[in-house]
């Protein structure tokens, strides 16, 4: 009887060590399902999870992906965090997008303190709102300030690089909402800092105008009077930060009103789907963590870039789709090089690890102004040319030549 | 025995709510809260409504009222409680002086104004930036009782509450009679001795002062302002389609429609990551389509005329 008795433990205990290491990690994820980039990143996130339970997963366990929809909707963003943490269950947190989804999540992200892996969210007011004693956050995406010194660095290394380039005077038309004034106030407070002699934009910046528009997609589209007063200006380098539905139009009225600056560069935070086909799309630079053509530098990129393909039967479109790639194996290898689910462990081996990512760069984290934990630093200087998005700077991921000045495509 | 089981469910119903975050779980909890806030705001629209006004300005006092809990918290060290307060109070002050502008016009002349009149306290905001922080917004450091889910869910119940409670008192009261004939001729109100002008301002500075408690507490649950998502048409529409959905020109119409859109739209979000928002708006089309009085209104309609078919049969 009591020989019965040990087998049925022993069997009991084997049963429920196999059940325990066949539990999966889970991981949550809330992203925007009705908009490109949370879609694209979604579908990225979810060839990540496959590649790496193919491959047998992490310490021994699956990973399971539980995705929530969070309509670009805070309070609902907000709900989805709460519904991962009590309901799912889930060890990490991951995604995201739009910053006024994610200043809702972030007083229910620090009730949980579940490490955290954030992609999204640019708006120096997250990082505020975060404050600097979240380690268990991690951010991915570059914050606002730093895209703007980014450039910066940017510029001025093309400038060295390209001794026929002259930035001088730069001109930034930007759409009248948050999007395109966040964008002027930062671009002013780069001005102040470079008129001191600080700041990136120190050694080429001598003159600085903007002037606002209204965007198409909020019943706008006509530029002329702010295409005008930037003619008048005669910019070096002339940027505009407005949305998708100004792309054309913009380049379109600029040809229009006869004004050709030697760089024409856009910033909108996503392009139109068809843009590179467009003759006036050759030679406008846009900036980008990500172009499909740092697959011929990069193996990582092309490997992800066919995976992809290969997986959706669709070409990944935005730079959230390597991003949201990148969100879960970052993660992964941090679980990988702590080798339990320990959270200090976790934390530490994520602010060690050099992940080298299909952005083209090393993943590496660093502080920022607040946090202690952000990744990327900056965003990349792209081209369209003959219809392809091709990398100008960083000079050392470049694809092709800087084709300067900027003259209007036939 | 009728008069006595109706303040009978209605209490259990309300100890039943106080109580249920010591039985359900903080996503729920979260789930109620954001329903609460909507049916507030719907309720206040329907409110309007019944006085004949069709109003646009919800998402325009939402986002004033939330803006000024954040301001005085931040700049002035007001207690979050007290800020609310304040917001109420400076809304419905805005209502008042706006009111002697607006509600002299009628029909699409008044909702159109009170559109503009959202877009204006936009812009105004994003044009002050050393107050408002601007076309970024503000953030605080700390969410009202440092994000306890029980306490931010008895708060907001409590407005809901009072909103259901204000909803009825305007329909148990002569104010009901008043707003009715304004409603439906107001040159036989006027004839009949109604302040026309005195209750429309009445009814005005009530639900905008509701609308911007309901936005002064959404903030500071949430710990930050912007004018996009604060002054989003989000705040206008889904009321709007809440009202509707349950039933126009009463208090139950608005709660049910609250409830049920609000429990569908996560519901359908979970069993449909893809495509369930035009599940949602189509099953809002449907509902409008074939039962114009709402949910409740539809439902009561046939009681009565089952109740007069029952009494006509037995007679």
């Amino acid at each position: 009887m009591k020989r019965i008795f040990l087998v049925m433990m022993s069997l009991l205990m084997v049963f429920s060590c196999a059940l325990a290491a066949e539990k999966p990690i889970k991981i949550g994820a809330v992203n925007p399902l009705g908009d490109i980039t949370g879609d694209q990143a979604t579908k990225a996130m979810k060839l990540a999870v496959k590649e790496i339970n193919d491959a047998g997963g992490v310490l021994g366990r699956p990973i399971e992906l539980i995705v929530i929809d969070d309509e670009m909707n805070p309070a609902k963003g907000a709900a989805a965090i709460e519904r991962l943490a009590t309901v799912e269950n889930v060890d990490f947190f991951v995604g995201g997008m739009g910053s006024g989804v994610h200043l809702a999540q972030v007083p229910i992200l620090k009730k949980y303190q579940k490490i955290t892996v954030w992609i999204g969210a640019a708006s120096h007011q997250a990082e505020i709102a975060m404050g600097p004693d979240a380690d268990w956050y991690f951010h991915l995406h570059p914050w606002d300030y730093q895209q703007g010194e980014g450039y910066g660095v940017g510029w001025t290394e093309i400038v060295h690089a390209y001794p026929n380039v002259k930035i001088e005077k730069v001109f930034l038309a930007y759409e009248e909402g948050a999007f395109g004034t966040d964008s002027y106030t930062s671009y002013i407070d780069l001005y102040e800092a470079a008129k001191r002699g600080e700041g990136s934009w120190k050694e080429i910046l001598k003159e600085f105008k903007g002037a606002s528009f209204k965007s198409a997609s909020l019943g706008g589209g006509d530029y002329r009077a702010m295409l005008n007063q930037a003619k008048a200006f005669n910019p070096d380098l002339f940027i505009w930060a407005g949305y998708d539905a100004d792309a054309i139009p913009i380049v379109a009225q600029a040809k229009e009103v006869n004004f050709q600056p030697p760089l024409f560069v856009g910033a909108p935070p996503g392009w139109p789907a068809d843009f590179g086909k467009n003759p006036l799309s050759e030679n406008v630079i846009l900036y980008g963590m990500w172009a499909p053509t740092l697959n011929e530098v990069s193996p990582v990129a092309k490997h992800f870039y066919d995976a992809y393909v290969e997986m959706w039967k669709e070409e990944p479109a935005t730079y959230f789709a390597p991003l949201g790639y990148t969100n879960i194996y970052f993660l992964v290898e941090g679980i990988k090089k702590a080798g339990s689910l320990d959270k200090n462990a976790i934390i530490e081996a994520l602010r060690t690890i050099e992940y080298e990512s299909p952005l083209g760069e090393v993943l590496k984290i660093e502080p920022s102004r607040i946090i202690k934990n952000q990744g990327f630093k900056y965003q990349k200087i792209l081209q369209w040319q003959k219809g392809r998005q091709e990398v100008i700077w960083p000079l050392e991921l470049a694809t092709t030549q800087l084709v300067y000045p900027f003259k209007f495509g036939k | 025995m009728k008069k006595t089981i109706f303040p009978i469910i209605t209490i259990l119903a309300i100890v039943l709510l106080i109580f249920l975050p010591y039985f359900i779980g903080a996503y729920l909890l979260h789930v109620l809260m954001t329903i609460f806030i909507y049916m507030t705001l719907a309720l206040s629209w329907d409110m309007m409504l019944r006085t004949g006004q069709l109003s646009f300005g919800v998402a325009g006092f939402f986002g004033v009222g939330a803006y000024a809990s954040i301001i005085t918290c931040s700049r002035f060290g007001f207690n979050p409680l007290v800020s609310i307060l304040f917001a109420g109070f400076f809304v419905a002050l805005i209502a008042l002086g706006l009111g002697f502008a607006v509600l002299k016009l009628r029909d699409i002349y008044f909702s159109i104004t009170t559109l503009a009149i959202t877009m204006v306290f936009s812009v105004i905001i994003r044009n002050i930036p050393k107050l408002t922080g601007g076309a970024s917004g503000k953030v605080i450091p700390n969410v009202i009782f440092n994000g306890d889910s029980a306490k931010t869910y008895w708060l907001i119940l409590s407005l809901a509450l009072i909103t259901i409670l204000i909803s009825e008192m305007f329909n148990r009261t002569k104010i009901h009679f008043a707003i009715n004939s304004i409603r439906n001729d107001e040159i036989i109100a006027r004839s009949s001795g109604i302040n026309i002008f005195g209750y429309l301002l009445f009814v005005f500075i009530i639900s905008s002062a509701l609308q911007g408690i309901a936005g002064a507490i959404y903030t500071q649950q949430y710990g930050f302002v912007s004018p996009e998502t604060t002054f989003s048409l989000d705040f206008l529409l889904l009321p709007m389609a809440m009202a509707l959905v349950g039933g126009i020109y009463s208090t139950w119409g608005s709660v049910i429609g609250a409830l049920v859109l609000g429990f569908a739209s996560e519901y359908l979000k979970l069993i449909m990551p893809y495509g369930h928002l035009i599940i949602y708006g189509i099953m809002i089309v449907l509902i409008i389509l074939f039962l114009p009085k709402g949910i409740y209104g539809t439902t009561k309609d046939k009681i009565i005329t089952h109740k007069i078919e029952k009494k006509s049969l037995s007679e």
